[in-house]
């Protein structure tokens, strides 16, 4: 009961000073999607904050199986932070109930492994690596078409099971082939073309920091988040990322000694692990003296922006997490503010936007991706509906939860497929490869690319990067 | 815990994953959006389909459990909260849209569905939902229907009864029945509007078809900010007196404005202000501003500090959000609310804010006012700490002190959120005991076991039956010996005064042939009620009625009854025009009505048949509706209060005079429309409108063919008409003709625009237009169409088979060389006739084949008015279904000796 009293209890209770505690109107019903899945009121955001309340009075029993059904069901996208009028910090109870939950029982072995791993340097960098390898061998993309079905029969990724929605995923993960004809000069093993695994080991550089192109030399400088699956498996975001922002007058500097940003950690319940990496990066991105902190994977932009409520009880590092929170910015916000300034050639492209959960609903960033593709020549824009809804990847959930994640991810997937969109752009790689992986088991070979990617493209064939040193 | 053979029923009929018995879990359901009553319920059950539903109801039933339905859990009156371990039946998967039919501006829909969500899935037809109420992102349509939920735009549009025509219902038993018809015509009791604000009492619907309306073309949204709520009381009393209709008018109070600014929704609303005014017009762009410019002088006048209006559509929601949040918001600024919900006479306003704040203060607790000004519909929400039990106490107290001082005010209990488990200790303050006696009595109609959301609504049964019985013997006393005098003295017709009485030849004079043994004209409601009850002690047939314009509508055609006239019951009670309400004798001929609300520029407009010559209290029974029903209603929309003498000589009184209020079952809805088979209504209490300052008809000509094509355009125009009618027009300035007359009614410049644009999408100039007095008089006209004619029916069905209907109407007319009119709007068509004698059997057996054909078009034939013979041929309305065994409760309860119309309707 200790972690009941010191921890939720004492949110609860704080939320309730506040005046943020649940006034059980049920707003927050309709936008969670595992309750318009399931209709049933636990498994609602009204409901878990009910359960999270009984556990404090002591109606509940932590270990209770309602209690780690239905906080273990919860997607944590957030989408009923936006809903509630009476302001709960539910990300945060959540958190805390599932550092409960933890406390309580073992959580199950794919949530204690996954954290773990992406946690730790040096587990994590083999095993992405292995990842790659992997990928480069063909193999997951192999077995994912194996496992697709035509849309129009497509089976839901369901029924595909854990490990094979794993290897879909890790398949999904591999630049995306047909986008657009023309690559990006592989030029001093920086390009990202191809699609090979050894690429991507050149891109991802030996401290997972994103390579510095094209870098503006003067203007705010910007640290960026290279992240664990980031720069593992999506190496040529990070690059791209750089190169958009430098192209808009971005000074782009490196940041030593940063590292996983912990968010799955927190996510899982698990906030000592969080804590431990929220302190590095803190003084990781101090150090480097950044005026502003990029990231380019939201479920990091939102952790990372939470680093101040995060560390609260450490009186040494408070303040100066509080003051590297109020620094974070995701890719689109930066690109955004600067208008963008710099413009490249046409894309002729019928895209559509998925926004991610912890970018929409947990920092509230809702126009800037879309004012941005919409600032492309060329691209043409359309609507998806259901866009703010969660995609049912939510970290390790779809892994975790295959039936219940499966079934949000197909109904995502079904939905871009009715937009006629011919790219999906999205801002988050769990988003990614969860509706990547989505689309490719239903037999679509619609891509699913990282905004930034779209805007480098466009860049880099409008020549903006040719003649520049890096 | 419920039995575990009865979850194992429950799993297999809907599955395991749809079943919820594990106590923990069962936790969650405690309690709805009033958190202050915790129930956890035995189980909880979520079927997908109706089917589902019966047999999980069987299910509970067989095991002798009750059962609470429960929607979104978003209500504030404690109602879905399931007492006594009660199995809860939710209604969360049945959520799909079954059909939006956006020719006939109708939707099918599971209970399920968001309310939001039906808007949003109709826009892209050009229509919507209107009912919004605050929760509307949230609650579901069937929580609405239990419910009769409100909203803001209730205002101009209407609550949740109004758009509500057909239903399914699971009753207690397992069983379904079908209540209500396609589209807006249904013959029988009007069972929908008895059902809808039942709180889950009498059966859980389970799928639901309501109107839509098209989208308004503009929108203005202003807001006026006032130093002191008062002033914002008394601007929206003088925007309603200026004849002004906005969509919406809210008022935001100081301490509601700043828990709004401080959460996640801050609107732009100037946190040192006491009261914000948010009105909002919509319509055709024409005219729009000018209403808002005309609002907001009266903001100003009333002290308004500021008005502002909202520039862009985001800048409206912007506003629309902050007030629709603020339950939410409130939150923000104590650990616990009490929502109130009380709706008083619009212009008690500003006394009534002011009693608040002072009972408030003696309290010493603080009150957040948000609320429906418009409607007078309050939301005082009384902040408090549950922890503090002085202060719960205290919070009680204020609570009732506030309920008391709006109901002695003219006022109810509550206006949109309903009784439940909340105010059912209230129901006493604005029901008497032969009210609450008559709801049981309803309640059993529809649950005889008792098993459907037990404890709710009503005081405790035992004590109320009690009450309700020491009522009947003290109500009696006096008049039972005037019945036993009248059984001595030779009958009924013997217990008023000779000149109030007409026998024999007089009598059949008087009723125009009527076959009718007498005729009495009590002088008040005593009277009514000594006659009554004489009736029912000597197994006397009456048959009520005003003038006597209607006789031929109802059972008793045969003859052998006494009429019981209202003539002599024609006073007006209470008339005040700002509040656009006006209470009347039954007896009040429409004439007489007119002249009252004339000279205030507002009128009652339900241009039913007839009409013209009958009373108030007739046009009521028969639930007459006319072709402006489209715009404003029939008869059941607009009566918000009934006095009734029921068929066991009890006095009702239902209903209040407010334009919203759900204390209770909506026993007005069920006596309007009875056409006398239940009581005999003595008074009305009725919603006016301010009268239009244009009033346009425009004629347009052609073979039937053209007609009709114009007609389908005038059907699918978002252009506001306000009626259309194909028949044969005579009136104007030409000779009688066939011809499409469409009516148009609003501002000058809306009207003009209209007609115009009108003109455009008709795509044919019409052959003359009327205005004002011209149309005015070519309507009281139409009104009077039915005339004498002794055989009139009416065959409805959707409005896009209008041409199907049509045909075979004038099928029917050309046997009784009659005619015929069609509601364009509503799909309806009216034939009358003059059947000779001779033919009435031939002419039998045509209405009853066209009953048969209507009936496969999903539609229904009802006869209005008939010879007797006729009427025993063919019957009314022809079999009522599913819900004849409701409907013969419904007539033993409240008149057990038959001595009413033997038929219902």
């Amino acid at each position: 009961m200790s972690a009941v009293d010191d921890t939720l209890g004492n949110a609860v209770r704080e939320q309730e000073r506040r005046l943020l505690n649940c006034v059980h109107c049920g707003f927050c019903l309709p936008a969670c999607p595992t309750y318009r899945r399931l209709g049933d009121e636990a498994d609602s955001p009204r409901g878990r904050l009910y359960l999270m309340q009984a556990v404090v009075e002591g109606r509940l029993a932590p270990g209770s199986d309602a209690f780690r059904v239905h906080i273990g069901r919860c997607l944590g996208c957030r989408a009923c932070e936006p809903a509630c009028p009476a302001g709960v910090e539910y990300g945060r109870l959540l958190e805390l109930a599932r550092q409960v939950d933890r406390d309580a029982r073992t959580p199950p072995l794919l949530s204690r492994l996954l954290p773990r791993v992406f946690g730790t340097d040096w587990i994590a960098r083999p095993v992405l690596f292995a990842g790659r390898l992997l990928r480069a061998s063909g193999i997951p993309a192999l077995v994912t078409r194996m496992l697709a079905r035509s849309p129009e029969g497509g089976r839901p990724a369901r029924t595909v099971g854990a490990a094979g929605l794993a290897l879909a995923m890790l398949a999904a993960s591999a630049p995306p082939r047909e986008w657009s004809r023309r690559r990006p000069p592989a030029t001093s093993g920086q390009g990202d073309g191809g699609g090979g695994a050894s690429t991507e080991r050149g891109g991802a550089g030996e401290s997972g920091r994103p390579a510095l192109a094209a870098t503006a030399r003067t203007g705010p400088s910007v640290g960026l988040l290279a992240g664990c699956v980031q720069a593992g498996l999506f190496s040529r975001v990070n690059a791209a990322t750089a190169r958009v922002l430098g192209a808009n007058g971005y000074r782009v500097v490196p940041v030593p000694n940063q590292g996983c940003c912990g968010a799955l950690h927190a996510h899982g319940g698990d906030l000592e692990a969080a804590r431990a990496l929220a302190r590095r990066n803190v003084k990781a991105f101090e150090a480097a003296g950044v005026d502003l902190l990029a990231t380019n994977a939201s479920g990091c932009g939102a952790a990372m922006a939470e680093y101040g409520t995060l560390l609260d009880r450490d009186a040494a590092l408070r303040e100066r997490a509080r003051d590297l929170a109020g620094r974070v910015r995701d890719v689109s916000q930066l690109l955004a503010d600067r208008g963008p300034a710099a413009r490249g050639a046409a894309i002729r492209l019928r895209v559509t936007y998925d926004a991610p959960c912890h970018l929409l609903h947990a920092q509230g960033v809702a126009d800037p991706p879309v004012r941005v593709l919409r600032s492309v020549p060329g691209l043409e824009v359309v609507p998806l509906d259901g866009a703010d809804e969660c995609c049912g990847g939510a970290g390790v959930y779809s892994l975790a939860n295959p039936e219940l994640g499966g079934r949000i991810g197909s109904d995502k997937v079904r939905r871009v497929l009715e937009t006629g969109a011919e790219a999906l752009v999205t801002g988050n790689p769990g988003c990614m490869m969860q509706i990547g992986a989505g689309l490719a088991l239903a037999g679509s070979g619609v891509p699913v690319l990282h905004l930034a990617e779209v805007v480098d493209e466009s860049y880099r064939r409008g020549g903006l990067y040719e003649g520049r040193t890096r | 815990m419920i039995p575990a053979a009865l979850t194992g029923s429950l799993v297999e009929i809907v599955g395991s994953d749809a079943v919820v018995v594990d106590a923990d879990r069962l936790l969650v359901y405690e309690s709805d959006a009033l958190t202050a009553y915790r129930h956890r319920p035995g189980a909880v059950v979520l079927p997908r389909t109706t089917a589902q539903t019966r047999r999980v109801v069987r299910a509970i039933a067989r095991h002798g459990l009750p059962i609470v339905p429960r929607g979104a859990g978003t209500g504030l009156s404690g109602g879905a909260v399931a007492l006594d371990g009660a199995v809860v039946v939710g209604t969360a998967r049945m959520n799909r849209i079954l059909e939006i039919d956006a020719a006939n501006r109708r939707a099918v829909l599971q209970p399920g569905v968001i309310n939001a969500e039906l808007s949003v899935a109709a826009r892209p037809h050009g229509l919507h939902y209107a009912p919004d109420p605050s929760s509307q992102t949230a609650c579901t349509i069937g929580g609405n229907v239990a419910e009769n939920s409100g909203g803001p735009h209730c205002l101009k549009y209407g609550v949740t009864s109004r758009y509500v025509t057909g239903l399914t219902v699971v009753l207690a038993d397992g069983s379904a029945v079908r209540l209500g018809g396609r589209g807006r015509e249904a013959p029988g009791y009007d069972l929908v509007g008895l059902f809808v604000g039942s709180e889950g009492c009498f059966g859980i619907a389970t799928e639901i078809e309501v109107g839509l309306l098209p989208l308004p073309e503009g929108v203005r949204t202003l807001l006026g900010i006032f130093e002191r709520i008062e002033d914002a009381g008394r601007a929206v009393s003088g925007i309603v007196s200026a004849g002004l209709l906005p969509a919406a008018m809210e008022i935001i109070d100081g301490p509601t404005i700043r828990a709004v600014e401080e959460s996640v929704f801050a609107a732009g609303y100037p946190t040192d202000a006491e009261a914000a005014l948010v009105i909002e017009f919509d319509g055709v762009e024409a005219g729009l501003d000018a209403d808002a410019a005309r609002a907001a002088e009266h903001c100003t006048r009333a002290g308004a500090r500021e008005v502002r209006s909202a520039r862009d559509e985001p800048e409206r929601m912007a506003l629309w959000k902050g007030r629709k949040k603020a339950f939410g918001a409130i939150g923000r600024i104590a650990p616990d609310l009490l929502v109130q919900d009380a709706t008083v006479p619009r212009t008690t306003l500003p006394s009534i804010l002011k009693g608040i704040s002072e009972i408030a203060g003696r309290y010493r607790l603080v009150v957040a006012n948000v609320f429906h000004a418009g409607d007078g519909n309050l939301h005082p929400n009384i902040l408090f700490d549950r922890r503090d039990r002085d202060e719960v106490e205290r919070v009680e107290r204020a609570s009732r002190e506030i309920m008391r001082l709006c109901v002695d005010s003219g006022g109810t209990i509550t206006g949109e959120h309903g009784v439940g488990l909340d105010k059912k200790h209230h129901m006493p303050l604005v029901h008497g005991p032969a009210e609450l006696e008559a709801m049981w009595g309803l309640r059993r109609v529809f649950d005889p076991a008792g098993a459907m959301n037990p404890g709710k609504v009503l005081p405790d049964g035992a004590k109320a039956a009690r009450t309700g019985d020491e009522a009947r013997r003290r109500d009696t006393g006096g008049v039972r010996g005037a019945a036993r005098a009248a059984a001595a003295s030779g009958g009924v017709l013997g217990l008023l005064p000779a000149d109030r009485v007409l026998s024999g030849g007089a009598a059949r004079a008087w009723a125009g042939g009527f076959p009718a043994e007498g005729v009495v004209f009590p002088g008040g409601l005593d009277e009514v009620c000594a006659l009554v009850r004489a009736a029912a002690d000597t197994g006397t047939r009456l048959l009520p009625a005003g003038r006597g314009s209607w006789l031929w509508a109802g059972g008793w055609a045969g003859g052998g009854a006494v009429i019981v006239s209202t003539d002599r019951l024609n006073a007006v009670s209470r008339y005040e025009p700002a509040d656009l309400t006006l209470t009347a004798g039954a007896g009040i001929g429409w004439g007489e009505l007119d002249g009252v609300l004339r000279p205030n520029r507002q009128w009652l407009p339900v241009d039913a048949p007839g009409v013209g010559a009958g009373t108030l209290g007739g046009a009521v029974a028969c639930g007459v509706s006319g072709p402006l029903r489209a715009r404003y209603g029939a008869a059941r929309d607009n009566v918000l209060g009934l006095e009734v003498v029921t068929g066991d000589g009890r006095v009702l009184r239902v209903g209040g005079r407010v334009v919203k209020n759900v204390a209770g079952y909506d026993l007005v809805r069920l006596f309007t429309g009875s056409r006398g088979s239940l009581g005999v209504i003595t008074g009305v209490s009725i919603r006016l409108f301010p009268r239009p300052d244009a009033d346009a008809t425009l004629f347009f000509e052609g073979g039937e063919t053209e007609l009709l094509a114009m007609a389908g355009a005038v059907r699918s125009t978002s252009l506001p008409v306000a009626a259309g009618e194909v028949a044969e027009v005579r009136g104007g300035s030409r000779a009688d003709r066939t011809g499409l007359a469409v009516r148009v009614l609003g501002g000058r410049a809306e009207a003009e625009e209209v007609c115009s644009r009108l003109e455009r999408e008709i795509g044919a100039a019409p052959g003359e237009v009327l205005w004002d007095g011209a149309s005015e008089i070519f309507h009281g006209r139409r009104a009077g169409w039915e005339g004498e004619a002794p055989m009139v029916a009416r065959l409805a069905a959707l409005p896009d088979r209008l041409g199907e209907t049509l045909a075979l109407a004038r099928e029917v007319a050309a046997e009784v060389g009659g005619e015929v009119a069609a509601d364009v709007l509503s799909g309806l068509v009216r034939v009358k006739g003059y059947p000779p004698a001779e033919e009435l059997p031939a002419l039998a057996e045509s209405l009853s084949r066209a009953r048969r054909a209507m009936r496969n078009a999903g539609g229904a034939m009802t006869l209005s008015q008939a010879p007797g013979e006729l009427a025993a041929r063919v019957g009314w309305t022809g079999d009522p279904g599913t819900s004849a065994t409701l409907t013969g409760r419904i007539k033993s309860l409240f008149d057990p000796r038959s001595i009413l119309s033997s038929e219902s309707p």
